[in-house]
């Protein structure tokens, strides 16, 4: 597990949400903010699956729901915004969901978040 | 016509919010217990300068609108704003009150004088962009009649520091042909510091945060000129947002004096609020 911070825009250490993206991840995002709806939320409890083929996501992207797989969903242009409803609804939330990309627990995350840097516009660093 | 008597800078975040209401009912946890006792000034500023009315320059995280249709700028339009749904359901507080008058008023300007094109939204749900920080500063009913205004940044391209910063300018013209003795209040939110995605999530950096709280009030100007990209390197993607702040900058004069200044890092959200007031002081 590495606390280290690059001072850069590049992934895995960013994944930049661009047009790209947003095309990329339609239907995956679409799909979570379908989640927004307490009704929603109970039918996908109900069957997961079922509700995410209603939803036309792809086999990869419904592998990726099943596994909670969140850096891959991201990825996969799952909008952050929108796959932390679906770690909402499914007893999760932001901590796992930001462990996952880190590549540790969210206990670990936890204990060491803020994770500190300092560095200002125009300064090197 | 109606005046800006102040502005204020605010961060905003979802564990804000549900620290404040398990904070009100069970005490704060340790690492929160600054930000509410930081933000006590404010919620006594406030209600010695009772605005007439208020608006509020945040950003939605999805929780409103979605990618079939999203907008870059859009303004809340409507008798009320209710609070949205944002996967966990709604927290227990009112709908904001709208201000229907004012709205078409300022989106008139904005329009037909100032170049924008704002999405006018008569049903707007308002998530934690508002609803994170507003109970630390104001008791429920919100009856001050409010106008929101809701800048995409959740998807680039996000509008650029400078544009926030003439939408600001040009908020302060349609204000202030407002044909009231109105007070108004102008309000940001987003930011300040922080990346909730990627292996680089719980960025902190708060010589970054305290450094954009020096220069909004004196030197906006070149504050403007810093690459949002920067920002984003700097201080994680989310920290973006910090430009929803010029829009607050903007809509005040040069003759402001700030009032109030606090910053708290209690999570993975530099957390931040810069109050000024216009005109000498009282």
């Amino acid at each position: 597990m590495s606390n280290t911070i690059p001072l850069s825009l590049d992934p895995p250490g960013t994944f930049l949400y661009t047009g790209e993206m947003a095309t990329k991840g339609y239907n995956l995002t679409r799909f979570g903010l379908s989640l927004r709806r307490p009704d929603n939320r109970k039918a996908f409890l109900a069957d997961e699956e079922g509700y995410m083929r209603g939803a036309g996501l792809s086999d990869t992207e419904i592998a990726l729901v099943l596994a909670r797989d969140w850096t891959g969903l991201i990825e996969a242009g799952g909008h952050l915004q929108s796959m932390l409803k679906v770690a909402a609804t499914v007893g999760e939330n932001l901590w796992h969901i930001g462990a996952h990309n880190a590549g540790m627990t969210a206990d670990e995350l936890m204990a060491i978040c803020p994770r500190k840097v300092s560095a200002l516009p125009g300064e090197e660093s | 016509m109606a005046r800006i008597v102040a502005g204020f800078g605010i961060s905003h975040t979802p564990s804000m919010g549900i620290e404040y209401d398990r904070g009100i009912a069970n005490g704060f946890a340790p690492h929160w217990q600054p930000w509410y006792d930081g933000t006590r000034p404010v919620k006594a500023w406030l209600s010695k300068l009772k605005p007439d009315r208020i608006v509020i320059v945040y950003n939605d995280h999805l929780n409103h609108f979605d990618f079939d249709a999203y907008p870059t700028i859009a303004i809340g339009v409507a008798p009320e704003f209710r609070q949205a749904d944002e996967g966990w359901g709604p927290r227990p507080y009112p709908s904001l009150t709208g201000d229907v008058a004012l709205g078409w008023h300022v989106t008139e300007h904005l329009v037909r004088e100032a170049g924008f094109d704002p999405t006018v939204c008569q049903d707007l749900a308002v998530d934690h962009g508002i609803y994170s920080w507003l109970p630390y500063l104001m008791d429920p009913p919100w009856d001050v009649p409010t106008t929101p205004i809701a800048i995409n940044m959740v998807r680039h391209p996000i509008p650029t520091s400078q544009r926030l910063l003439y939408l600001g300018q040009e908020l302060r013209k349609a204000l202030e042909s407002f044909p009231s003795d109105d007070r108004i209040l102008v309000v940001a939110t987003g930011g300040m510091s922080h990346q909730i995605s990627g292996a680089r999530f719980g960025i902190a950096n708060e010589a970054l945060d305290e450094w954009f709280l020096d220069k909004i009030g004196p030197e906006v100007n070149t504050l403007v000129e810093v690459p949002q990209r920067e920002l984003m390197r700097l201080g994680g993607t989310e920290a973006a947002e910090l430009a929803i702040w010029f829009a607050m900058r903007g809509a005040l004069s040069d003759e402001i004096r700030e009032v109030y200044r606090y910053y708290t890092f209690p999570a993975i959200t530099g957390c931040g609020v810069i109050a000024f007031e216009e005109g000498p002081a009282a």
